[in-house]
C-alpha cells in the first residue's frame, strides 16, 4: 500500500425523511484494494456518488491527491481520475466494443469517425488488461463477464487513479471473476487506488487489503483484511442496536391452514424452483440480499412477470395466474417496493388510486358513485391514519409513508387475503415505519396472510413469524422466527 | 393572482380555459382590428363550418392522447367515411341514413383496427396511426375509384343531412358538438372508461399491477376516437357536400393543436375536454382570422405552427414549475 491517495471525511447527507449518510469516512491508498461493505441500504452508494458529484454532500470534505476537492458531476470526476465500474453495465448493444469504450469522445479524421484508430486503441488498452476481446465485435455478442472488461477498459482508459467497483461480480462465473481479480491485482500493482463494493464474504477475504463497513448511514469501522475474519465483518455489518423488539416466536395459530402454496416456481435467471407455503394469519419474511430473486419471485406469482413454470394453490385449489387480473381475482394484492413506478398513479387523486383495483364495485349504473368512492376512501384514511387534508388530495402531495398507505388501501379496499408486501418501509421515515409494522401485524391477526420481502434485518426479524431467504433466485433457507439470527439469516443469504 | 386563481369559481372553470376563452376574445378583436372591419356573421359561420367536423375530430383524439397515445388517422379516416358514405348514397342508391350510419362504422372500424395493434399487439401508436391513415386514404381512394363523392347539394333531395350543421341558418352543427362534448365530458370525468384512461396515460404500469385489463381500455380509447372521427364525417359532408380523395392530412394537424392547447398533456394522463372544444374555436378562428386579415391561406400554416408551439411550451413551462 503507498501513499493516501484519495480521503473522505464526515461526509454527511440527507434526503427528505432520511439521513442517507452520517459522517462517513473513507480512506484510499494507492496500490489497495479497499471494500467497502455493509447491508442494503447502509449507505455505500450514496457515498460513491457523492465522490462522484452525483449527489451534493450538506457537510464533509473530499481530499483527492492532496487537495480538497468537489465534484459537480460524473463527468468532472472521471476527468480528475475517479471512475465507477457500475454493477448495471451502461453500455450500447448495437455499438462495437471499441465505439463503446470511445463513446463521447471519438476519434476523428477529416470530420469522420476514425473507427480503426479507435479500434487499434481499443486493442491496445486490452492488451494492458492481458484480456483478449476483439475491439470490432458488436458489444451484445459478448458475454456479461466479457462486457465487465470492457467497463473496466473504459475506466482504464479515462486514465484513472481511483476505480470504484460496484458488486462486479454479481453477474459472473467462478471463471469469469478469476479473470477479473487477475485485472484488479494488475491494477493494484499500478499503483491505482481501488474501491470495492460487494457482498460476497468470500471474495472480500481473497481480493481486499482493507475493509470499511457501514451500518444505517453511519461509519462504523475500517479493518485491515488479513487481520479479520468474515464473522467480525457480519458482526460490524449487523451489530447495531436493534431499537425495535424482535418476534420471538410465530404469532400464528398451530395448525392454521396453508392460504397459499407455491411449488417449483420458475422465472428468468431470477427465480429458480422456488417453493414455499403462506398459512393464514402469517407474516412470511423474504429475507436476502440485493439480486437475491425475491421480488422477481413476487413479480412472478403475482403474473407480473411470464413464468416458466410452476404450480399455484390458493386455498387448496390450484390457479392459473397469466396476469396481474388473474392475481387480483384470486384475492392477491401487490405492493412494489417502487411505489411510484408501479404502486400508485402519482398524478391522481387519493380516491381515484384507492378504488383502482376495486371500480367495478363503485358504479352506479354508467357512471362512477362518487360518494361511496368517497366513503370508503374515508374510511380508510381513517383507518390507516393516512395525513391528507381530503379524499381529493392529489398522491403526488403526500409523503412516502402516506403513499404506501394510499396502496395498502387500494388492495383492503379490494378486500384482499394475500398480501405481498415488497419493501414495505423503503424511503420511509421512522415513525411512518411502526405505523405501517403496527398495520401489517393487525391485518396478520384479522386473517390476512403477509409475505413481506425485506432487505432490512431489523424488519425481518421484528415482524416475520417464518423467514425464507434467498440467494441468486434459489430458496437457500427457511427459519422458523423462534431460531432465526442475524447471523443465519446472513449466512444463508451469501450462500453461493 | 394566486388568491384569485384560488376563488372556488374559477377552480370550478378551470384557470387554463378562462385565459383561453381571453385569448379566443382577443383573437376576435385582432383580427377586427387587423382586418380593418369586426368580423361579421360570413366570417362567424365560416369559422363555426370548420368548427363543426374539426370538434369531433379533436374530442376524440383527446380520448387517444390521453392515454399517452396519438391517432394521425382521424383526418384521412373522415374523409374515408365521407367518401364511402357517398359513394354508398350516391351511386348504389342506399337510403340516406344508411349511408350516414356507415360513415360512423367506417370511423369506429378503423378505431377498432388501431386499438388492436397499439393495445394488442404493442404497436407504437405512432406507427398503427400512420399505417391507418394511408389504409384510409388508399380505401377511400380505391372505393370511389380515385373520384369525388357528390353529396346531394341543399335543396335537393335527400339533402336532410345538411340539418345536422345548419338548419334555415340556426347553427345546428355547433349544437350537435356541443351536446356530444357533453357527452364526452362525462365519459371522460365520471365513468370507469375515462378513469381507467385516464390512469393508463398517468402511470401504465401500476394500473396493470393493479389486476385492470389496461389493453381493453387503451383499446376502446381509440374505437371511440374512430367513431368520432366517423361522425365528424357527417359534418364535414354537410359543411362541404363534394368530397375528395387524398385528403385530410391538415384535419389531424389542426385537430391534435386543438387538444394540446386546450391543455390535454401529450404524455397521457391529463385531458380536458372543454378546454379541447375552446382549442377548436381558436384554430378556426385562426384560420378565419387571418384570411381576413387578407393574408395567403399558407400563412395560417405558419401562424398555427407558431401559436401552437408557444401553447405548449408555456404549459410545459408552467407544469414543470409545480414540480
Amino acid at each position: 500500500m503507498g501513499e493516501v491517495i484519495l480521503t473522505m471525511k464526515g461526509i454527511d447527507k440527507s434526503f427528505p425523511g432520511v439521513h442517507a449518510l452520517d459522517h462517513v469516512d473513507l480512506e484510499v491508498r494507492k496500490g489497495e484494494v479497499h471494500a467497502l461493505m455493509g447491508e442494503n441500504g447502509a449507505g455505500k452508494s450514496t457515498l460513491m456518488k457523492v465522490l462522484t458529484g452525483i449527489y451534493t454532500k450538506d457537510s464533509g470534505t473530499i481530499t483527492y491527491e492532496g487537495r480538497e476537492v468537489e465534484f459537480h458531476n460524473p463527468k468532472e470526476a472521471q476527468d480528475a481520475g475517479i471512475v465507477i465500474v457500475h454493477q448495471e453495465l451502461n453500455m450500447m448493444n448495437h455499438l462495437t466494443v471499441a465505439q463503446n469504450i470511445f463513446i463521447g469522445r471519438e476519434f476523428m479524421k477529416g470530420g469522420l469517425i476514425d473507427d480503426g484508430k479507435m479500434n487499434d486503441e481499443a486493442r491496445k488498452l486490452f492488451s494492458q488488461l492481458g484480456i483478449d476481446i476483439n475491439p470490432a465485435e458488436k458489444m451484445g455478442n459478448l458475454t456479461v463477464g466479457k462486457q465487465q472488461m470492457c467497463e473496466i477498459a473504459k475506466a482504464i482508459s479515462h486514465e484513472a487513479k481511483v476505480i470504484i467497483f460496484d458488486e462486479p461480480s454479481a453477474a459472473l462465473t467462478e471463471a469469469e471473476i478469476e479473470e477479473l481479480f487477475k485485472i484488479i491485482r494488475d491494477l493494484r500493482a499500478k499503483q491505482l487506488g481501488i474501491v470495492y463494493i460487494s457482498h460476497r464474504m468470500d471474495e472480500i477475504k481473497v481480493i481486499t487489503d482493507r475493509v470499511t463497513v457501514m451500518r444505517d448511514g453511519g461509519y462504523v469501522g475500517t479493518l485491515i483484511t488479513a487481520d479479520c475474519t468474515k464473522n467480525d465483518i457480519i458482526n460490524m455489518m449487523v451489530g447495531r442496536v436493534i431499537y425495535e423488539d424482535p418476534k420471538t416466536h410465530s404469532m400464528v395459530k398451530p395448525g392454521a391452514p396453508v392460504v397459499l402454496k407455491v411449488e417449483h416456481l420458475n422465472a428468468g435467471k431470477m427465480v429458480k424452483d422456488v417453493s414455499f407455503e403462506l398459512h393464514k394469519g402469517e407474516i412470511l419474511g423474504f429475507s436476502g440480499l440485493m439480486g437475491a430473486g425475491r421480488t422477481e419471485t413476487a413479480r412472478a406469482l403475482f403474473g407480473a412477470d411470464p413464468k416458466e413454470s410452476g404450480d399455484i394453490w390458493i386455498n387448496g385449489q390450484k390457479v392459473e395466474i397469466h396476469s396481474p387480473q388473474d392475481a387480483v381475482k384470486c384475492g392477491i394484492g401487490y405492493l412494489s417496493e417502487d411505489r411510484k413506478r408501479y404502486g400508485i398513479v402519482v398524478g391522481k387523486t387519493i380516491a381515484e388510486n384507492s378504488t383502482m383495483a376495486s371500480l367495478k364495485d363503485f358504479l352506479k349504473g354508467l357512471f362512477i358513485d362518487k360518494k361511496k368512492e368517497n366513503e370508503a376512501t374515508q374510511k380508510y384514511i381513517d383507518r390507516l391514519k393516512t395525513k391528507t387534508p381530503s379524499v381529493d388530495q392529489l398522491v403526488v402531495n403526500l409523503s412516502g409513508g402516506n403513499q404506501q398507505k394510499v396502496v395498502v388501501a387500494k388492495w383492503l379496499v379490494r378486500n384482499c387475503d394475500i398480501l405481498i408486501f415488497d419493501e414495505p418501509t423503503r424511503g420511509i421515515d421512522v415513525g411512518a415505519k411502526s405505523e405501517i409494522y403496527h398495520l401489517m401485524n393487525e391485518l396478520a391477526a384479522e386473517g390476512k396472510s403477509i409475505i413481506m420481502i425485506s432487505s432490512e434485518m431489523t424488519e425481518i426479524l421484528r415482524m416475520s413469524d417464518r423467514i425464507v431467504v434467498m440467494c441468486e433466485g434459489r430458496k437457500t433457507a427457511e427459519i422458523d422466527i423462534a431460531e432465526a439470527t442475524q447471523e443465519k439469516i446472513m449466512h444463508a443469504a451469501t450462500l453461493r | 393572482m394566486e388568491n384569485f386563481k384560488n376563488l372556488p369559481i374559477i377552480k370550478k372553470l378551470g384557470f387554463n380555459r378562462i385565459v383561453l376563452v381571453g385569448v379566443l376574445i382577443l383573437m376576435y378583436f385582432v383580427f377586427s382590428l387587423g382586418s380593418g372591419r369586426m368580423l361579421g356573421s360570413g366570417d362567424i359561420n365560416n369559422a363555426l363550418n370548420m368548427v363543426d367536423y374539426l370538434g369531433f375530430l379533436a374530442l376524440g383524439v383527446t380520448f387517444v392522447i390521453a392515454t399517452g397515445g396519438i391517432d394521425f388517422s382521424i383526418g384521412p379516416v373522415m374523409v374515408c367515411a365521407g367518401l364511402i358514405g357517398g359513394r354508398l348514397l350516391v351511386t348504389f342508391g342506399w337510403p340516406l341514413w344508411l349511408a350516414l350510419v356507415m360513415c360512423v362504422i367506417v370511423g369506429m372500424v378503423f378505431g377498432v383496427f388501431n386499438g388492436i395493434l397499439v393495445a394488442y399487439m404493442g404497436l407504437p401508436s405512432f406507427i398503427s396511426s400512420m399505417a391507418s391513415m394511408m389504409l384510409a386514404k388508399g380505401v377511400g381512394s380505391v372505393f370511389t375509384h380515385v373520384q369525388n363523392s357528390n353529396w346531394p347539394a341543399s335543396g335537393e333531395p335527400n339533402s336532410w343531412y345538411k340539418y345536422f350543421v345548419n338548419y334555415n341558418g340556426f347553427p345546428t352543427g355547433l349544437l350537435f358538438l356541443l351536446v356530444v362534448a357533453i357527452v364526452c365530458a362525462i365519459i371522460m370525468n365520471k365513468t370507469k372508461i375515462g378513469r381507467y384512461i385516464l390512469c393508463i396515460g398517468s402511470n401504465r404500469e401500476a394500473v396493470r399491477l393493479s389486476g385492470v385489463d389496461t389493453r381493453k381500455w387503451e383499446a376502446l380509447a381509440y374505437v371511440i376516437c374512430g367513431t368520432l372521427a366517423g361522425i365528424a364525417a357527417i359534418t364535414y359532408v354537410g359543411v362541404i357536400t363534394q368530397v375528395q380523395p387524398g385528403l385530410g392530412d391538415e384535419f389531424n394537424n389542426n385537430a391534435i393543436a386543438s387538444c394540446v392547447m386546450g391543455g390535454t398533456s401529450m404524455a397521457g394522463g391529463i385531458a380536458s375536454i372543454g378546454g379541447t372544444v375552446i382549442g377548436v374555436f381558436i384554430i378556426s378562428l385562426l384560420r378565419v382570422g387571418i384570411q381576413a386579415m387578407g393574408f395567403r391561406p399558407d400563412y395560417q400554416y405558419i401562424i398555427t405552427g407558431i401559436i401552437v408551439a408557444l401553447a405548449v411550451f408555456s404549459d410545459i413551462r408552467s407544469s414543470s414549475r409545480k414540480k
